[in-house]
């Protein structure tokens, strides 16, 4: 999977001095990776942005119907605000596990990460056909819930927002997961003791001593599994309600349907600029912001 | 131009029984002269050591496709057909634009058809290497032939209605009263604006134009109880699980749920037919190997092979000959059928798609 890599390639490693020793060694290293990238995904990207200035007609009309289109606006909110939630939802479960993962000793995390991988071996479309049958009307979830007595009538937890969320935090998780864990690994157990025994509670020290040393990791997962989410599409189509478009699916309707590559192409410019914007953005806080560095 | 709803209730001469021994008879003889299904020949393979390429949707429907033409028509010409696919449309339209397709024979909808005829982006139809003497004239097209023909139909569940009450109308699908529970329609707003039109009462030959406005208004009504499905197997599974009691689902679709234990039946009132056309990708370097592929595929004894491992309708009338008992009254070319239902006026799509389609997700929206 190409996402884990960004994973792995988590920024708050080498300190700046070694960095600069080896940085040629670095640009070898990554040249293979970077020559592939740019042939097999960076020039197809830009023919894609290309011909939204060129087709069907040379200018800006593409972007000047998504504009006026009130459509597509709502579409990219309603990716944007889909993306969000299940970035957050993703973090609320994520940071516990990976908390459990980063001081339970090598057997249990051995099983967490085994049971964090596992969903990876099936397919999108299988997961979502599951979660189908899980949340419907009379699927395994009601059907536990009514004969608990917990509710009086099924409640609809699919063909709504609900079920969009509840299927992509659970496909998106491990991208949440493994950058929260490979950052509170290297936190060390001492400063937590050392800050018990400067009488700070529990909950302080966590707060003031852990928290702030595991937001690197809380940046880098939050923002994969919510770029991820920008892009999805099977999973909306599938457990989403009528109004539950993502952006990916008009892409892939205009293209599809249409040969519309243009309006497609502008489309994606739109999500990939905003996704840029959104990198920058953090990425200069997570500068400049004391707390956020290490 | 008027746009007309193709009805196919006054059938070809192949559909009338006292005509079919001898249209037999006669396409057995040119069966015989072209030799490609006649297994066994010993006579030189035209295509010995060439290949061509075929692409499909994947699946047990090529897997059908594979046994009932490739198969024996490589047999029979020598050439080795290579099975590829899924086919999508983007890839097909790239393929095109480099100019070096790698599919020779593609499987598509009738939509894509009527689009793609509009863009270029198919060779035109060899007729002196292809007999569409064979299929019947509502199926032919200049850039492609029809091999075979599906329909959206009216479902509905066993346990929810009897077959003596069940909703035998899209009038009654979209009557919650009468007929309650969540029902279940295609999110695409064609073949969804014919469905709510007939509906309000709309016949099938004043379909078209499309009055969107009334078809709106009328989807309007069953917004709230209606999941909307996006691919096939979504709307067998709704079915499957009793999630709905009524709704729209293909035929092949419906038939393989039943056959699997699903307590749904069919209802054949108002079904609406499509199409799916073999055409061959502008530039391809196989032209006369592509054509001749495509000619086994207009062979009856192919066409109802297809037709008894999957219920796919045949577009050559004389393949019932050759259907199961079982199979016909599955398929939606089988006069009975037909004779309820008109095919997808595919010239109006091609012309307002692109508008229909961004109201229909505007709509989806609001």
């Amino acid at each position: 999977m190409g996402e884990l890599e960004a994973v792995l390639n988590h920024p708050a490693e080498a300190g700046p001095r070694r960095r600069r020793r080896r940085l040629d060694l670095d640009l070898l290293l990554v040249a293979p990776a970077g020559v592939l990238l740019l042939v097999c995904f960076g020039y197809p990207v830009l023919e894609l942005l290309a011909r939204s200035v060129l087709e069907p007609t040379a200018g800006l009309d593409n972007y000047r119907r998504l504009v006026e289109q009130p459509l597509f606006v709502r579409v990219l909110w309603n990716t944007v605000s889909i993306s969000f939630t299940v970035a957050a939802f993703c973090l609320l479960i994520g940071y516990p596990v990976a908390y459990t993962m980063a001081s339970a000793g090598p057997r249990l995390r051995r099983l967490l990460i085994f049971i964090i991988l596992v969903p990876f071996w099936t397919s999108i479309l299988v997961r979502s056909f599951a979660w189908m049958v899980l949340l419907q009307k009379n699927g395994l979830i009601n059907g536990m819930l009514l004969s608990l007595g917990l509710l009086n009538e099924p409640a609809q937890l699919a063909y709504n927002r609900v079920g969009v969320i509840v299927g992509m935090v659970q496909i998106l998780l491990p991208f949440m997961i493994f950058p929260l864990y490979s950052v509170m690994a290297r936190i060390d157990p001492l400063y937590q003791r050392a800050a018990a025994t400067l009488g700070a509670s529990p909950m302080r020290a966590f707060l003031r001593i852990y928290l702030p040393l595991s937001l690197p990791g809380v940046v880098t997962g939050t923002v994969l599994v919510f770029v991820i989410a920008l892009g999805y599409y099977i999973t909306p189509a599938l457990l989403g309600g009528l109004g539950d478009v993502m952006i990916a699916q008009l892409i892939q309707r205009q293209i599809g349907d249409f040969g519309n590559w243009g309006l497609a192409g502008a489309l994606s410019a739109v999500l990939l600029a905003g996704t840029l914007l959104l990198l920058a953005a953090i990425h200069k806080s997570y500068r400049l912001g004391s707390g956020w560095k290490r | 131009m008027s746009y007309q709803a193709k009805k196919p209730a006054t059938l070809p001469p192949g559909h009338d029984p006292e005509f079919s021994r001898r249209a037999l008879l006669a396409a057995a003889g040119a069966l015989g002269l072209v030799g490609i299904a006649g297994p066994g020949r010993a006579q030189a393979k035209p295509f010995a050591g060439k290949t061509v390429t075929f692409a499909s949707w994947g699946g047990s429907f090529q897997e059908a496709q594979k046994v009932a033409y490739c198969d024996p028509f490589a047999a029979a010409s020598g050439a080795t057909v290579v099975q590829a696919g899924p086919v999508d449309f983007a890839k097909f339209r790239t393929m095109v634009q480099s100019g070096q397709p790698v599919w020779d024979v593609v499987d598509v909808t009738i939509e894509f058809l009527y689009n793609g005829a509009k863009d270029g982006l198919f060779e035109k139809i060899d007729k002196s290497a292809v007999h569409l003497d064979r299929i019947d004239p509502l199926y032919v097209h200049d850039h492609g032939v029809g091999d075979i023909v599906w329909s959206y139909n009216i479902a509905y569940s066993t346990k929810a209605f009897s077959a003596d009450n069940h909703p035998r109308s899209w009038a009654d699908v979209f009557d919650v009263k009468r007929f309650p529970g969540t029902r279940t329609l295609r999110d695409r707003v064609a073949p969804m604006m014919e469905i709510a039109l007939m509906a309000d009462g709309v016949p099938p030959d004043k379909l078209y134009p499309i009055d969107a406005d009334r078809a709106f208004k009328k989807l309007d009504t069953i917004k709230k109880n209606t999941i909307f499905w996006e691919t096939n197997s979504q709307s067998q599974q709704l079915f499957t699980d009793g999630e709905v009691t009524c709704g729209l689902i293909l035929n092949g679709r419906a038939y393989d749920a039943i056959k699997k234990g699903a307590k749904i039946a069919l209802e054949w009132n108002q079904n609406i037919q499509s199409v799916d056309y073999l055409v061959v990708p502008k530039g391809s370097k196989r032209l006369e190997i592509a054509m001749a592929l495509i000619d086994s595929m207009t062979v009856a004894e192919n066409q109802a092979k297809v037709a008894n491992l999957i219920a796919y309708s045949p577009t050559n009338p004389q393949a019932f000959a050759s259907i199961d008992k079982e199979v016909a009254p599955w398929l939606s070319t089988n006069p009975d059928n037909a004779k309820q239902g008109f095919i997808i006026n595919a010239e109006y799509w091609r012309d307002n798609l692109q508008k229909l389609q961004e109201r229909w997700e505007s709509w989806k929206l609001s």
